[in-house]
Order: structure tokens, then C-alpha cells, then sequence
């Protein structure tokens, strides 16, 4: 019985989290007028050339390439970089280490806008405008994720680390083989979190790249909508295409958390 | 002693040695212009002269900057509802249980779902006329209002929209803070007789709350930087500022983004977002002093 | 004035970067000599208008080997900004897309620079002309251009027994039709009066009714004025009498969609929306369009892009060449067979032609009496005004001329600014 309520709770949250999504494919099967009618119709239509017509607009290998090897290396940047900041922040004594993390942390407190027009300059100083560096390089440090890592750091058994210490580990062997391992749930979130911002970014690739060749694809289908007349059903078939190498990723990474169960044993 | 002391020192400044790096030329450079730049006239291509305080007098006297902030703090108030949400929803996904893979999979794809999709899909639930919220209610006999156009009803419509957007999130974030609680706990809690609701109440949520604080700070910066949602309700520039209800939905980051990128008013932009930095530290470094009150670290 | 030292070494760099990618492209050498390869890069925002702007770099090839045209896409959502970006930096394009309210920004700033020659701007609407002078000088060329009339739905009107309208109709006949085309049981509305361009709609009943929205020197708002006011109240009125939907509505659904819907009779909308209504599948047959009503006098909007030279260009005397390519008879015929209306007087008829259903000739016919939109140096910063203060009047929150007259307060001071 308990588990029939449980149920019926999560089924009503899902339909709600899914709708927008649901909406999208059954837009992207439309002509254009019936996707901007009113009344909106909900049934799907079957106008696959949609999906089709994305290939002729844009050049969707290559921009997908592009968002991949972007988010991959940002992704792995950052759970790097983060998590070496984070381990230091959270068990390593060194003078400044409050202040330094509080400037770290001001940074996560200043709205993105804001960096746009800065980073821009930094970029064509470098001459580094219309290439994937452009894409990537900011995008390899983040406040964020050194937070992030801290709290579930700060969170972990000490004891592990110590009998380590004791044991003549430097903090590299401890970061690397202790403290890493045990904090894989973390690592994997914030490995989640950074590929779906890496692969949705839209305005810093549209402003720092010009050439398609070198567009993401978030940004190459931002391209897509006119100044008139966006044709939608073309963008949402655009953006589903774009949208299942990350769903399918947090599909296989989400059984990460089911391993974690497995090993803590609790039942419903 | 003395000895391993420095070692541990210079390990961590080695450490962070690369973030700092990055995150000094790409970030806090830009900011420390900005503050410069927050005391000049600042024209639309880069030549600037020194004003002083001026952008500042004028940030008090400027009633536009007093309803943003008023929006905002409505707004983030209102949004930490999905803290509690997300750690519920966490603890239900947070078990060996059919079909949990696909209910992940569901709460997962707001994230993922086309922001113009989104936007979609909430102006037809909000629509005055075809919305679906419009025709349940119709159907109990209620007349109900243009939700985002009408003054008393955007807001709240729009932190809707905010959680449902986070909830998402801050449930990945969860799950992995559970997953870092060890298991022996709750086998001993078992042992003692303790059924899921007592589990959830003396273990998860205390051993969560590391990761709870990381949310709420998180939570409440996003909140104070609100900007992308309104965009999605309500469009951007004069479409947004034609919508009866924008002065309940401007917030200070779309008035930042306004003065430093559609007005050319860039040095009172500086200033602008300088404030809510300030406004930000500040809550930020409240919620740090007040963590020692519920944070239990291992 | 700028201080910093990075700048300046990014300008080196940024030099030295351009230079290096120059010499990628086209195998080296300076620009001074006219016989060496050089690569324009030329930034537009229009998707839909891409395939034409390529089509016309190669044309322009053709006839200057030398010259190869890089056509750079940037959405309209992100283009000024980018712009904005590049420009501070000195990277701005070789040539681009420049639109009537940022043009004096650009032009006093330097991001943009003045014709090399005099050219006969005679081809072209004098009204677009007039727009892109500077302190008496001519920035670049039009490319395009857009009036606006009003839409009709012609089913709606049979439906409701109302004549269809006639060339030289008056506010009054529009008001009568807008009365009769109203049908509140089915949910019917004459027109719609929304708040979100004023282009199609405040501007043009303003100049009808022999107001004025800027002062010619730029330096005065109109919107005090008691003429300025009656073509604000046309469209008050309407909402108020129920022959337009409120603004709570309009923004719930926009008018252009209400009207898609058969929901709207008469919607005021652009030359750039023939594609819309003839690609829609409900409008598709059933509208057509019919010049604005007359008030005072005869008024429409004009306005076009141009086709401008960047200021800091390593090229300008090949950009040059190209933007002339761009505003010439043949440049102009071949845009005309797909995009907007081309500016060059004469090259118009393949457009019309293209939808021998509509009466697209209004549009050019109304080109005799248009007037210019209204900008100056900083026409962000008062169409922010205009929005802020006349929302209050549309919602019903303040009276039109009082509303009208804190605006014209509010621009002035904004004007002083500039």
C-alpha cells in the first residue's frame, strides 16, 4: 500500500517534469503554424522532415563534435581542478586559507553577464576568437565546483586519511587514493552538472565564435531563430537531436547512485 | 613539525594553484574592473571618465533599482522552497525500488528540455484565455487571472517556474550527498528498530547537511542573480517592459543587464551589480556564521 | 582613453592575430597595392537572408577576384552585443548589418566611418537616406527597407458584411470597420493596439496625426505635444472601447498569433511579414494588406538596414567597394527575388511579383509620404522610456496624456545626456 502511494506521488511529479519535454516532441513533429496556433493542439503530427531539414541548416556533425570535445574537457578540467582546490579547502592547513576560499567564493556571487564583454577582450587578446579554446578555457575553473567538493569532502570519515597520514601518505597519495575514491558521488554530480552547462551554454559561443565550424551546437541552433519568424518545430527537433547524448549519459551515470545503494543496502 | 607544516602549506597552495590561476585572470579581473569602472561614465565602446560616487548617489535616489531588489528578495525567498522539495524527492529516489532509474531519468529532463520549450509550455499553462490552469479552474466555477500579466499573480508565477527549474538540480546534488552517508549507519539504526521516516530524520538529514548548506548557498546566489527566467516568461527588452506586470518581475541583474547592454548607461551598470556583490557577500557570509547553528560535519 | 595596459597589448596581439589569420586566408601581403587576396568578413543576423548575402559575395567576386566575402551569422538576440563586444576591442567586421536606432551610436564613436566619395544616394528613399547621415555626413548604403500597412482578414470581414478597405481610407473608416468587425461572443476583436513595437503601430499614428516623436535636431522630445498624444489615444481608445484586447491579454498571446487564429481582424504589421502570412496555414489565402488610414495626413514608417564599413577595418578600401557592390542596381535586383524589399528605386518589382495575391504595391505606393524612424545618438535609452511610462497608459494604470507627458520629461532628460 505504502508503496502504491509512493508511487502515485512520484508519477504525478514525473508527468509535471515532463511535460515541457513531452511538448517538445510533439512540436517538433509539426508544421510551423500549427506549432504557434492558439488553442495550442497537444496531438503529435508526423512532419519528420524536420529532423531532416536540421542537417541541411546546419552543419551538425561538426557542431556536435564541437560541443562534445567542449564539454568533455571542461568536465574533466574541472572535476580535476575542483577537486584538488576543494580537497586543500577542506583538509590542508596553510595561512590564508579562509581568505583565499572566500575570494574563490566571491566569484561564484558575481552575475555571468558580467563576464561577457571582459572575457571577450581576454580572448581576442590571447587571438584566441573563432576557436574551441575560446569554448573551453573559462570554462575549466570554476568556484562552484571547488564548493561544491569541499562540502562533500568536509563531509567524508576522516579517520581513512589519518591512518594514511600515519602511515607516511603525502596529501597527493591521500587526495588521489583516498579521498577521490570515496567522494565518487560527488565527482559524478558535479560531472553531470558541468557537461549539461557545457553542452546548453548558448550566449558565450554565439558571442566568442563566429564561423559555424566552430559553434556548439546550443549556439548553432540559436542561430536558427530569425528576427521575424523563428520556425520552432525545426528548432525543437534541433535541440532533441542535440539533447539525447546527454540524456543517455545521465541515464548510464545515474546507476552510479544505484551502486552507491547497493552497498548501503537500504530498502523501501 | 615546523618541517611538515610548510610541506602541507605549500601542498595546498599547489592545490588550488591552477582554479586560482583561472579564476583570477577570467573572473576576478573582470570584477575588478567593473568596480573601477562603477565610478566613471562609461560610454558604449570602452572610453570612460571619473565620476566619483556619482553612480552611486544616483543608485540610492533611482526607484527602478528599489523595486528590482524588492523583486529579488521577494524571489529568493520565495524560491528556497525547492531545498525542501529536492531533499524529499531525493530520499524517495534514494532506494532500491522499480522503476527508480526512470523516475530519475524524468525529474532530470527539465534540465535538459529546451529553454524556448520551457517558456512553451508555462505561457500556455499561464495563458489568460487557452491555459490549462484557466480551464481546471473554469471548471470549478473560477475566473482566473492572466497569471504573468497581471501584477498580483506574476511573481509567484514565475517562482513556479524557478523551482520547478531547480528541483531538478538540486536533486542531482542530493543524491549524491546521500550516497556519501556510510551504510553502517543506517544498519544500525535498523538494528535499533528505527522505520524510514526516523531514519530520514536522524540520519540522512543531519549527515546531509553539509550538502544542504552548499544548496541553500548556491540557492540564494542564483536567486539575488535571477535573469534567464524572466526572459522566458516574459521575452526580452521592450516585449518584457510591455508586459503590465514587469515592475513586479524586473529583478537587479535584467536592470544590470539593461543599463550595461541595451542603454549604453555601462558605468551605472558597474555600480549596479557592485551593489547586489555587496548585498550577495553579505548573505552569503550570514549563512556561513548561522551554519554552525545546523551543519554537522563528519 | 583607455589606460590599460593589456588593452594595448591586446591591440598588438589582436594586430598581430589579424594579420597571421589575413595571411591564412589569402596568402600574405598588405591590402595598399588592391592586387593582393584579401577575406572580408561581413556579419549579418538574419538566417533566412544568409543564402542571398552568400550569393552576392560571390557575385561581387566575380568582378573583384582579389575580394573573397566571409558571411558571418550572428541570431538577432546575440548580434549587438557581439557587436558591441568586438567593437571595443577594435575586432569589429570589415562590413555589416546596421540597423536606424543604433546607427548614430556607432557613427559618434568612431565603429563605423563615413562614405570615402560622394554617392548619388538619389536611388534610394530619401527618408533612408536622411536616416543614415551623420552630422551631414552618409555612412554606408541601404540595403533594404520596410513600411508597414494594415493587414486584413478577409473572411472575418465577408463574415461581418464590412467593405473591404479602400486606398485612401481615414482613421474614422478604420475606427467604423474596427466597430462593426467586433465580436465579443465569438471572441472577436476589429484590431489589436499592442505596446511592443512601436514601429508598426505608436510611431506611425503619431506622424498621421501630425505629431512627432523627436525633434529634427535630435534634441527635444514630442511627446508632450497635444498632436503627438491623439495618435497615442488612437490606440488607447481602442482597448478602451473593446475593439482591441487589453494589454493583459496581448501579453498572455501576441496579436500577430490572435490574428493567425482569426482572432484579430486587423493587425498592423510589416512589409517582412508576407512570408509569415503566406507561409501560415490559416492567413495563407485569406488576408491581404491595405495602406495605413489616413488622420491628419498620410504617414508610414520607413526603415531599412544598411550595409555599413567598420571604422577600425584593416580593409577599408576593398569594404568599401563591397558595400557599394551591395547598394547597386544588381545587388539589389538579386535580393529582391528573395529577402526584404531592396532600397534601390526600381528593383522592387520581383518582390512584388512574387505574391501576385497580395496587394504588396501598397507598401512601395505608401514609400511617397513615409517618414524616417525616429532615432538619435542613444535610442535605447528613450525607447526604454517610451515603454515604461506608456505601459501605465495602455494598462488603463494612468490617463494617455499624463502618462505622455512624464515621458516626454523623462526622454528629455535622456536627451540631454547623449
Amino acid at each position: 500500500m505504502r508503496r502504491a502511494g509512493l508511487h502515485a506521488v512520484l508519477i504525478v511529479a514525473s508527468i509535471l517534469m515532463v511535460l515541457p519535454f513531452l511538448w517538445q516532441i510533439v512540436t517538433s513533429l509539426k508544421t510551423l503554424s500549427s506549432a504557434t496556433a492558439v488553442p495550442p493542439t497537444l496531438l503529435p503530427e508526423g512532419h519528420w522532415a524536420n529532423f531532416g531539414k536540421v542537417f541541411e541548416l546546419l552543419p551538425f556533425g561538426t557542431q556536435f563534435l564541437n560541443t562534445a570535445i567542449t564539454a568533455v574537457a571542461r568536465t574533466a578540467g574541472q572535476v580535476l581542478f575542483c577537486s584538488m582546490a576543494a580537497y586543500a579547502f577542506a583538509r590542508l592547513r596553510f595561512p590564508g586559507r579562509n581568505a583565499l576560499f572566500a575570494i574563490f567564493l566571491s566569484v561564484l556571487m558575481v552575475p555571468p553577464q558580467l563576464f561577457i564583454i571582459p572575457q571577450y577582450q581576454i580572448m581576442a587578446d590571447l587571438g584566441w576568437l573563432n576557436s574551441l579554446p575560446a569554448l573551453i578555457v573559462p570554462g575549466l575553473f570554476s568556484a562552484f565546483g571547488v564548493f561544491l567538493l569541499r562540502q562533500f569532502f568536509l563531509g567524508l570519515p576522516i579517520e581513512l586519511e589519518e591512518a594514511a597520514r600515519i602511515d607516511g601518505a603525502g596529501p597527493w597519495r591521500i587526495y588521489w587514493s583516498i579521498v577521490l575514491p570515496l567522494a565518487r558521488p560527488g565527482m559524478v554530480a558535479l560531472a553531470v552538472l558541468v557537461l549539461l552547462w557545457s553542452w546548453n551554454d548558448l550566449f558565450w559561443p554565439l558571442v566568442v565564435n563566429t564561423d559555424p565550424e566552430k559553434m556548439t551546437l546550443s549556439a548553432g541552433l540559436a542561430s536558427l531563430q530569425g528576427q521575424y519568424q523563428t520556425d520552432y518545430p525545426i528548432l525543437m527537433a534541433g535541440s532533441l537531436l542535440a539533447s539525447v547524448p546527454v540524456i543517455a549519459v545521465f541515464v548510464f551515470l545515474q546507476r552510479q547512485f544505484i551502486q552507491g545503494i547497493a552497498q548501503t543496502g537500504i530498502k523501501g | 613539525m615546523q618541517r611538515h607544516r610548510v610541506t602541507e602549506a605549500l601542498w595546498g597552495y599547489a592545490f588550488i594553484a591552477p582554479t586560482a590561476l583561472g579564476l583570477a585572470v577570467f573572473y576576478l579581473w573582470p570584477v575588478l574592473q567593473t568596480a573601477y569602472y562603477s565610478f566613471t561614465e562609461w560610454g558604449a565602446f570602452g572610453g570612460h571618465t571619473w565620476t566619483g560616487t556619482d553612480n552611486y548617489v544616483r543608485l540610492i535616489h533611482d526607484p527602478e533599482v528599489g523595486r528590482a531588489l524588492v523583486n529579488t528578495f521577494a524571489y529568493t525567498f520565495l524560491g528556497l522552497l525547492s531545498i525542501p522539495l529536492a531533499i524529499v524527492f531525493a530520499a524517495l529516489l534514494n532506494r532500491k525500488m522499480r522503476g527508480v532509474g526512470i523516475y530519475r531519468t524524468f525529474f532530470f529532463l527539465p534540465v535538459v528540455t529546451m529553454p524556448v520549450a520551457v517558456a512553451m509550455v508555462w505561457r500556455w499553462l499561464y495563458n489568460g484565455d487557452y491555459g490549462l490552469i484557466n480551464y481546471v479552474l473554469s471548471l470549478v466555477g473560477i475566473d482566473g487571472p492572466n497569471w504573468i500579466a497581471d501584477p498580483d499573480t506574476a511573481l509567484y508565477a514565475l517562482v513556479v517556474i524557478g523551482v520547478w527549474t531547480s528541483v531538478g538540480y538540486n536533486l542531482i546534488i542530493f543524491l549524491a550527498g546521500m550516497q556519501a552517508i556510510p551504510a553502517d549507519y543506517y544498519e544500525a539504526a535498523e538494528l535499533d528498530g528505527a522505520g524510514p521516516l526516523r531514519q530520514f530524520l536522524r540520519i540522512t538529514l543531519p549527515l546531509l547537511s553539509p550538502t544542504a548548506f552548499f544548496v541553500s548557498v548556491v540557492s540564494v546566489i542564483g536567486s539575488l542573480q535571477l535573469f534567464d527566467l524572466v526572459f522566458i516568461i516574459a521575452g526580452s527588452g521592450n516585449a518584457a517592459r510591455a508586459n503590465p506586470a514587469y515592475p513586479r518581475l524586473e529583478t537587479v541583474v535584467q536592470l544590470f543587464y539593461d543599463r550595461a547592454f541595451v542603454t549604453n548607461d555601462r558605468g551605472y551598470g558597474a555600480a549596479i551589480v557592485i551593489m547586489l556583490l555587496l548585498i550577495i557577500t553579505v548573505l552569503t557570509a550570514l549563512q556561513f556564521r548561522l551554519q554552525r547553528k545546523w551543519v554537522h560535519y563528519a | 582613453m583607455r589606460m590599460r595596459g593589456t588593452t594595448r597589448i591586446g591591440t598588438a596581439l589582436l594586430g598581430i592575430a589579424a594579420l597571421a589569420l589575413t595571411a591564412a586566408c589569402s596568402g600574405g601581403g598588405d591590402d595598399e597595392s588592391g592586387n593582393e587576396k584579401v577575406t572580408l568578413s561581413y556579419a549579418v543576423w538574419d538566417q533566412n537572408q544568409k543564402p542571398a548575402m552568400e550569393s552576392l559575395a560571390a557575385e561581387f567576386t566575380k568582378t573583384h577576384p582579389n575580394i573573397a566575402v566571409d558571411v558571418q551569422l550572428t541570431p538577432w538576440e546575440g548580434y549587438w552585443t557581439k557587436l558591441k563586444a568586438a567593437a571595443t576591442g577594435g575586432a569589429a567586421p570589415d562590413v555589416f548589418w546596421m540597423n536606424g536606432p543604433n546607427f548614430q551610436l556607432y557613427a559618434s564613436n568612431g565603429v563605423i566611418s563615413p562614405n570615402p566619395e560622394q554617392v548619388d544616394t538619389s536611388v534610394y528613399p530619401k527618408a533612408l537616406a536622411d536616416l543614415y547621415t551623420f552630422e551631414g555626413k552618409s555612412y554606408g548604403l541601404p540595403k533594404d527597407m520596410d513600411t508597414v500597412g494594415v493587414w486584413y482578414n478577409k473572411t472575418l470581414f465577408d463574415a461581418a458584411k464590412v467593405a473591404y478597405p479602400k486606398d485612401d481610407w481615414t482613421w474614422a473608416d478604420f475606427q467604423a470597420a474596427a466597430a462593426k468587425l467586433t465580436d465579443p461572443a465569438k471572441g472577436i476583436f476589429g484590431t489589436a493596439a499592442p505596446l511592443s513595437s512601436f514601429q508598426e503601430y505608436q510611431y506611425d499614428t503619431i506622424a498621421q496625426a501630425g505629431g512627432y516623436v523627436i525633434s529634427p535636431d535630435g534634441k527635444t522630445s514630442g511627446y508632450a505635444d497635444p498632436k503627438t498624444i491623439a495618435g497615442l489615444k488612437f490606440w488607447t481608445d481602442l482597448i478602451a472601447g473593446k475593439q482591441s484586447p487589453d494589454l493583459k491579454t496581448m501579453t498572455d498571446t501576441t496579436p500577430i498569433q490572435l490574428f493567425e487564429a482569426g482572432k484579430v481582424a486587423m493587425y498592423w504589421g510589416g512589409s517582412w511579414n508576407v512570408s509569415e502570412f503566406t507561409g501560415n496555414d490559416y492567413t495563407k489565402g485569406k488576408v491581404d494588406v491595405a495602406p495605413l488610414p489616413k488622420g491628419e495626413k498620410q504617414a508610414t514608417i520607413i526603415h531599412g538596414v544598411s550595409n555599413q564599413v567598420g571604422g577600425k577595418s584593416e580593409h577599408s578600401k576593398q569594404a568599401w567597394e563591397f558595400v557599394k557592390f551591395l547598394g547597386s542596381q544588381p545587388a539589389a535586383e538579386i535580393l529582391g527575388k528573395t529577402g526584404p524589399i531592396p532600397a534601390y528605386n526600381g528593383t522592387q518589382t520581383a518582390w512584388v511579383a512574387a505574391h501576385p495575391e497580395l496587394k504588396l504595391q501598397t507598401f512601395l505606393d505608401e514609400v511617397a509620404y513615409a517618414v524616417p524612424y525616429p532615432v538619435s545618438k542613444n535610442t535605447a535609452a528613450w525607447n526604454e522610456a517610451e515603454l515604461t511610462h506608456l505601459t501605465k497608459a495602455w494598462s488603463g494604470e494612468q490617463p494617455v496624456d499624463a502618462a505622455a507627458t512624464e515621458l516626454a520629461a523623462a526622454m528629455n532628460d535622456l536627451l540631454a545626456k547623449e
